[in-house]
């Protein structure tokens, strides 16, 4: 297991009624690493999150978590493996507390019959608060999560993963709408994680990329394009040329 | 806490609505009355029923008279076997089956000559039939809108289903003729203070039992699920499984309501299980706020009884269907939450509202003060 990737994409292609949104996508993350995929829209990085967390089922290829086969798992079998995603829309519990987003957000124990004897409020509920103070949403527990800023559910969300406590984070656009401040904040937590966890971030803010990423992977037409560190990136010209949209290009 | 207060009023709020249906009978020894109470009390159960499943889970069942309707046939079959047969010989068949020519009765009718066993059966054949929806439904992830029109093809197909067999189920005209209930001495009779003080013990029971299944964790889930399906699958929870266990619950209660039902009208009729009371529950549950299970056991209760006493009042013969629309257009105006909405709107709400701007003020002026306050939890 030692020299074995963490996460493991082999030739992935996925296809939505001819159209392939992902065509043989190659990609190998490390245990602990914070990746960061950018790449034009269209590029596919949406999709190369779903075909991981199970939302969308690959045509053809291999994905390996921590060595285990989860490419035909369901979406929810795929969570329970350890592997926790946050979408570009906000999605979150509109009518409920901050506190019981995260009490749901908390799952250790899965099962119906289990949590039936199980009330809220329960031990853990501290440990939750921090979560809350991490993010700085202490203030706002006991309001319901539908009457936050957008901001706000953009931090809500991160919490909610951090609650979930899942080894591999994915994460589609964690800083859209906030603001500066709150962006620099959301770097802050995003680099306390690595390490403990692993993440993939889809990012389009470069000044935000710069500030957690080590290793950026570059998408163009569902392939990778480029791999590397911030500055290998921002010179290579095939990557230039992607971003110009034009045209033209022969990524080989 | 703030928590705290609104568990403790809720509560408060619980146990006054129980203690006020549990002491009808002492104000009154009417017949007649105590008998229509106690039918608008099973109404109040059925409603709290789909409250469980719509109102905390956003699971629209428009086929929970199904439930109710089995239930209510499973306690029919059992006291129409224990009826005395006047026109039918010493066979002792239901009158039904006699006049369709049936000479032996038919094998799954045997058990419930056990009252244990028609009781049982009553809540377990609804469950069952739930189950058996629920498997297909939900494994296959269908949601919203899709899950009302699938639950409301299943109520037709059931109805059809129990007037064509009219050899077995007495068809169109249900099974009437039943003999009183006798059970540990007590005989709930249709016009008693027992079956009224039943239905009401059962309904009290239900809204505690309920309470404390939607204030345990896998309450709390089926919320999210309510809220945001797609997200509950995301942390691992099988939602197909919480969804299926919270439709099998209400299917349980409504099967236990049916039950109840027979004892109160004395017969089964397969316009138990009809459209017209399924969309009923939906209107109950609508009214009173499908949110609360005490709002909609109350809804359903008000609403009943408004409709009972305008349409036996003779100024409102002709118009009280017209007078009920317009107070249902009334409440989905102007109380989307229903009834125990406008508790909301006097109390909760609006200092919930405050509550937050201050909140968002002070957390501001935090900021400003300090800036650096985030790199100090980081």
């Amino acid at each position: 297991m030692v020299d074995q990737a963490f996460l493991k994409l082999e030739n992935i292609a996925v296809e939505f009624g001819g159209f392939r949104a992902v065509d043989g996508l190659n990609l190998e993350v490390a245990k602990g690493e914070l990746r960061c995929l950018i790449g034009p829209n269209g590029a596919g990085k949406t999709t190369a999150l779903d075909v991981i967390c199970g939302k969308v089922k690959p045509k053809a290829g291999l994905i390996t978590l921590k060595g285990r086969d989860i490419t035909r798992l369901p979406d929810y079998k795929i969570a329970r493996r350890g592997v926790g995603r946050k979408f570009q829309v906000p999605s979150f519990f509109r009518e409920l507390s901050v506190r019981d987003n995260l009490e749901v957000a908390y799952c250790k124990q899965l099962s119906v019959f289990a949590n039936v004897a199980r009330f809220r409020r329960s031990a853990e509920s501290d440990g939750l608060e921090k979560l809350a103070e991490l993010v700085g949403l202490e203030d706002f527990l006991d309001e319901m999560a539908g009457y936050l800023s957008h901001g706000q559910t953009q931090s809500l969300e991160i919490a909610l993963l951090l609650a979930q406590d899942s080894d591999l984070i994915l994460m589609d656009e964690p800083t859209a709408g906030m603001t500066t401040q709150e962006t620099m904040h959301t770097a802050k937590i995003l680099n306390a994680l690595r390490g403990r966890h692993t993440l993939i971030v889809v990012e389009h803010d470069m000044a935000f990329v710069r500030e957690i990423s080590d290793i950026i992977t570059v998408m163009h037409l569902g392939k990778v394009l480029a791999e590397g560190r911030a500055a290998e990136i921002q010179n290579d010209p095939s990557v230039k040329a992607a971003y110009l949209g034009s045209g033209g290009i022969s990524h080989a | 806490m703030k928590g705290n207060r609104q568990t403790v009023l809720r509560l408060a709020a619980y146990a006054i609505f129980c203690i006020a249906i549990l002491i009808v009978p002492l104000f009154t020894d009417d017949a007649y009355l105590l008998n229509k109470f106690a039918r608008y009390i099973v109404f109040g159960i059925l409603s709290l029923a789909l409250s469980l499943s719509w109102g905390y889970a956003g699971i629209l069942n428009l086929g929970q008279a199904v439930s109710f309707g089995l239930g209510s046939y499973c306690m029919a079959m059992a006291l129409k076997l224990r009826t005395i047969p006047i026109q039918t010989g010493a066979t002792g068949l239901p009158d039904f089956m006699v006049w369709n020519n049936v000479d032996t009765l038919p094998w799954f009718w045997e058990p419930f000559r056990s009252y244990t066993f028609a009781i049982f059966a009553g809540v377990t054949v609804p469950v069952v039939v739930a189950y058996l929806i629920a498997w297909f439904v939900f494994r296959a992830r269908v949601n919203g809108v899709y899950v009302a029109i699938i639950t409301l093809a299943m109520l037709v197909v059931i109805n059809l289903l129990i007037i064509d067999q009219q050899k077995y189920t007495g068809g169109f005209n249900g099974i009437t003729d039943l003999t009183t209930l006798n059970l540990f001495g007590i005989a709930f009779d249709a016009y008693s203070a027992a079956l009224y003080y039943l239905a009401a013990i059962t309904l009290s029971l239900f809204l505690f039992l309920g309470l404390a299944l939607i204030s345990s964790k896998t309450g709390l889930i089926l919320q999210a699920i309510r809220d945001d399906e797609t997200r509950v699958w995301y942390f691992g929870y099988d939602v197909a499984a919480y969804q299926t266990f919270i439709f099998c619950v209400s299917a349980g209660i409504a099967g236990f309501a049916g039950m109840l039902y027979t004892l109160v009208m004395e017969f089964a009729s397969p316009t138990f299980l009809s459209v017209p009371i399924s969309l009923s529950i939906v209107i109950w549950c609508a009214v009173g706020g499908r949110a609360s299970l005490v709002g909609a056991a109350l809804g359903a209760i008000v609403v009943t009884g408004v409709q009972g006493s305008l349409s036996e009042t003779q100024a409102f013969l002709d118009t009280w269907m017209l007078i009920m629309g317009a107070l249902f257009i009334i409440v989905v105006l102007f109380l989307p939450n229903g009834l125990v909405g406008l508790v909301d709107l006097v109390t909760g709400k609006r200092r919930r509202h405050l509550a937050s701007i201050t909140a968002a003020a002070s957390t501001a002026a935090r900021q400003h003060a300090a800036p650096t306050r985030h790199d100090l939890v980081s």
